[in-house]
């Protein structure tokens, strides 16, 4: 198969890019994602707050539904394997593998979360620890709890959010511990999680050790002013302490002319309005220079 | 009440091994393993080296098992079907001491005969390895060292024994074993077996297990290590099994491992449980960045630690060779066997199994079979290989694991297979190994081993 315009990712960002190629003319654009549905990590967004206030699911439905009106083709549960330098990718899904040529490529593939393992974190690697992204697809799209007793590292917006639909769904959370002297999400969701459920923010202070086996019991909290060290019993750390743009399928072809980065794979966005906006010029300026 | 000919306490390496060289006979074996999964213990965490044989004194135990097991190494992992990757060692020093060290390696090797073994003079040494400090001033090369997974060479020769018609317990352990006309009564914490001989593999335990029946001409030290992992996308990784500090033990070894992570590591401290310890830590990042000073430890993607079983005689002193324990005529133990265990598995096994079957009387098993098939690697393969295990299964074409490319069919296989865990998984396919450390994938497969009934809820 040969396309104009391949992209990877139906995120905000990968949607948005075809919209902005559609819209300046390409009429060849192959849209590939791995998930079964499109919108990517707002999937799992279930909070308002994107755009006009919508959830990310309702977000995500208003992209798709322009994409519609579109003839770029969409191919969901379809994993993109590799690129070549010589402009072509494998794809795979259960219907097989398939190369497709492309003029174009844009990568929309979005960012992962810093894991346990890159952290200055030592002690015991138990059940109970995982990422603030992982929980909330957890909660949101599994309905499952990560735990009763809840410590969050790292006050981001993911942080907080995370924290605050663990307290609605009726869990503990003990705290959420930043390092910087403030919090560093943005501020209507400081308001809207921390204040609004009195979650106590511990600034200056991270977690430096973990305890128990098999399951999560407490972990060592550091005072970082002090250097004073105490546990705080717990079952359950979420680890918000940062997102990696997700550039992996393309560490190897250095920046040849028909690679574009956009959306959270670029830069990580606060704002999916943001991502959006940039994808969709993205999308129109390759196109307009072609 | 069960019988069995063997039983073999603790699925660790050795307890694979030995119950799988023990299908070499025409025995009854039955592999008891107190953990859900085999390789949970010592085998669990250490350096995956597959050692050459010039560490140990020529005319020794270790050093002609070693030496003979890596040589047959490439063919075991190929009966096995487990990956190996023969890179090659550079045992470095900076400066007279650590050149001494090194000469006296040398000499070690040649008298025991390891193979292609040289020296090589600062200049080489950076062109075979660039990545090396320039500190170098000479480096001992041995193209047979290489690297092996574990967990997957533990795994295989389990299944392996299995698929002669061992038993593999899990879940099950070894609480009381009493001596009994004929043979033993070994109590577990469900049913009380009886066998005719016993092979204690209890790695950490093993003392412990031994004291059950019989006095132990030993005691275990228990000391603790420290690991990185890098991430394979890590610039300025070694190609090269790169040691360093030979004047001080092994100091530091960086590893290219077989899925291609930089593997750096161990320290050497007090601990007796498998966390990690900031010092230890420390310790291997600084001896690091001294010898491969481009290595970015910010790619760091996991540490973790490992434990050492020292045996020690009872005046407190140290005991080097392997300590293999023959308290009575149908009863073995291996107490607390370190490096190179995991290079001499199968000749440790084998050396083993060849006495019980001795003292049982056994005969050879004509139909022993030694090639295992794993489950199949889809990214290992081709195109059109790949290609082909879809048309078979869809399931091959969706892939789960972004990180290592494992996709939905290996999984199912692997729960399939005996995995009871998502650790387990990984252990059987890689998911969950790589960069984002399973965030993306983990639920994915706990929703499969729901589905597969082995998780409930
Ligand atoms: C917890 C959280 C809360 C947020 N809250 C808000 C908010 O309240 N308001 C707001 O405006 N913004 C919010 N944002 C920000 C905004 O949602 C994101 O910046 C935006 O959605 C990112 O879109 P993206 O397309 O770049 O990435 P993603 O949505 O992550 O999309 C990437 C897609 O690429 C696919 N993919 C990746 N690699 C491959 C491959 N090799 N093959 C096939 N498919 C692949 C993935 O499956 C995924 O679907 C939030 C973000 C998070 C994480
Ligand atoms: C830090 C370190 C690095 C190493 N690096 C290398 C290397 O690079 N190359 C090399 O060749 N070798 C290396 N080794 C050596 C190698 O790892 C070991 O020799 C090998 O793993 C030992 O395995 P084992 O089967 O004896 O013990 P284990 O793997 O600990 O297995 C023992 C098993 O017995 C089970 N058990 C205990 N008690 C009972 C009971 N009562 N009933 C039932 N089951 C029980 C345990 O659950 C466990 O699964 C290293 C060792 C260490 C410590």
């Amino acid at each position: 198969m040969k396309v104009d315009l391949l992209i990877i990712g139906a995120g905000a960002a990968g949607l948005s890019a075809a919209l902005g190629a559609w819209e300046a003319g390409c009429r060849s654009i192959l849209i590939a994602d791995r998930r079964s549905h499109p919108g990517g990590i707002l999937e799992q967004c279930i909070h308002h707050g994107f755009g006009a206030d919508l959830t990310g699911p309702e977000y995500a439905a208003m992209l798709f539904s322009q994409i519609q009106k579109t003839g770029a083709e969409l191919r969901m549960e379809t994993e993109v394997l590799s690129i070549s330098p010589s402009r072509e990718a494998v794809l795979s899904s259960g219907a097989g593998l398939e190369r497709v040529r492309f003029s174009h490529l844009i990568l929309a593939a979005g960012c992962r979360e810093r894991p346990l393992g890159a952290l200055n974190i030592t002690g015991t690697r138990p059940d109970g620890v995982c990422t603030a992204g992982q929980a909330q697809e957890m909660m949101n799209l599994h309905d499952r709890d990560p735990g009763e007793r809840i410590l969050i590292l790292g006050s981001g917006d993911l942080g907080m959010i995370v924290a605050r639909r663990c307290v609605l769904r009726g869990k503990q959370v003990i705290a959420i511990l930043e390092q910087a002297e403030r919090c560093t999400g943005l501020a209507k969701n400081y308001h809207s999680c921390v204040e609004a459920h009195s979650i106590p923010l511990w600034t200056r202070t991270t977690v430096t050790e973990l305890h128990g086996e098999p399951r999560l019991t407490g972990v060592t909290v550091r005072e970082l002013d002090s250097g004073a060290e105490r546990f705080v019993p717990c079952d359950t750390l979420l680890l918000a302490t940062g997102l990696i743009p997700e550039q992996t399928l393309v560490s190897n072809l250095g920046t040849p002319p028909w690679l574009h980065l956009v959306g959270n794979c670029n830069r990580v966005h606060d704002l999916v309005d943001s991502a959006a906006h940039e994808a969709r010029i993205i999308g129109s300026e390759i196109i307009k220079k072609a | 009440m069960k019988r069995l000919d063997v039983i073999v306490i603790g699925g660790g390496l050795l307890g694979c091994f030995t119950a799988r060289n023990l299908c070499r006979w025409d025995l009854t074996v039955a592999l008891l393993e107190a953990r859900e999964d085999v390789c949970t213990g010592i085998s669990r965490a250490n350096t995956a080296v597959v050692y050459p044989g010039y560490d140990h004194k020529p005319g020794t135990l270790k050093a002609e098992l070693t030496l003979r097991a890596n040589r047959a190494f490439g063919m075991l992992c190929a009966d096995l079907d487990v990956p190996f990757s023969r890179c090659g060692s550079l045992m470095v020093a900076c400066g007279e001491q650590g050149e001494a060290v090194l000469r006296k390696k040398l000499r070690n090797g040649l008298e025991s005969g390891v193979p292609e073994l040289r020296l090589l003079k600062r200049a080489e040494l950076l062109e075979l390895e660039p990545e090396l400090t320039p500190e170098v001033t000479l480096g001992l090369f041995s193209p047979n060292a290489g690297t092996v997974n574990p967990w997957a060479l533990g795994i295989a020769a389990m299944e392996n024994a299995v698929q002669n018609g061992a038993e593999f317990c899990a879940n099950t352990p070894v609480t009381a074993i009493r001596e009994t006309e004929g043979g033993y009564l070994v109590e577990t914490e469900g049913e009380t077996f009886f066998t005719r001989a016993i092979v204690n593999c209890a790695g950490l335990q093993s003392v412990a297990v031994q004291e059950l029946v019989y006095p132990s001409p030993v005691r275990l030290r228990i000391t603790a290590g420290d690991y990185l992992i890098l991430d394979p996308l890590t610039a300025h990784a070694p190609k090269h099994i790169v040691q360093f500090e030979p004047e001080r033990g092994k100091g530091l070894t960086a590893v290219p491992t077989v899925e291609g992570n930089l593997l750096l590591g161990p320290s050497e401290r007090a601990g007796s449980d498998f966390g990690t310890d900031r010092d230890g830590l420390d310790f291997v990042r600084a001896l690091t960045r001294k010898v491969l000073p481009k290595v970015d430890l910010d790619d760091t993607i996991r540490t973790f630690a490992a434990l050492r079983p020292n045996p020690e005689r009872p005046d407190g002193s140290s005991i080097k060779s392997f300590v293999i324990d023959r308290p009575a005529e149908r009863f073995w133990s291996f107490l607390g066997v370190k490096t190179p265990g995991l290079t001499c598995a199968d000749e440790l096994g084998l050396y083993v199994a060849r006495q019980t079957a001795e003292a049982l009387n056994a005969k050879e098993n004509p139909a022993f079979q030694p090639v295992r098939k794993g489950i199949p690697k889809t990214h290992a393969l081709d195109f059109a290989a790949r290609q082909g295990l879809i048309a078979e299964d869809p399931e091959y074409g969706n892939v789960v694991c972004f990180c290592e490319d494992v996709t939905l069919a290996e999984i199912r296989a692997a729960i399939r297979a005996g995995a009871n865990t998502v650790d387990g998984v990984k252990r059987r396919v890689g998911a969950t190994m790589g960069r984002c450390q399973g965030s993306r994938c983990r639920l994915i497969i706990e929703e499969l081993l729901r589905e597969e009934g082995v998780y409930e809820g």
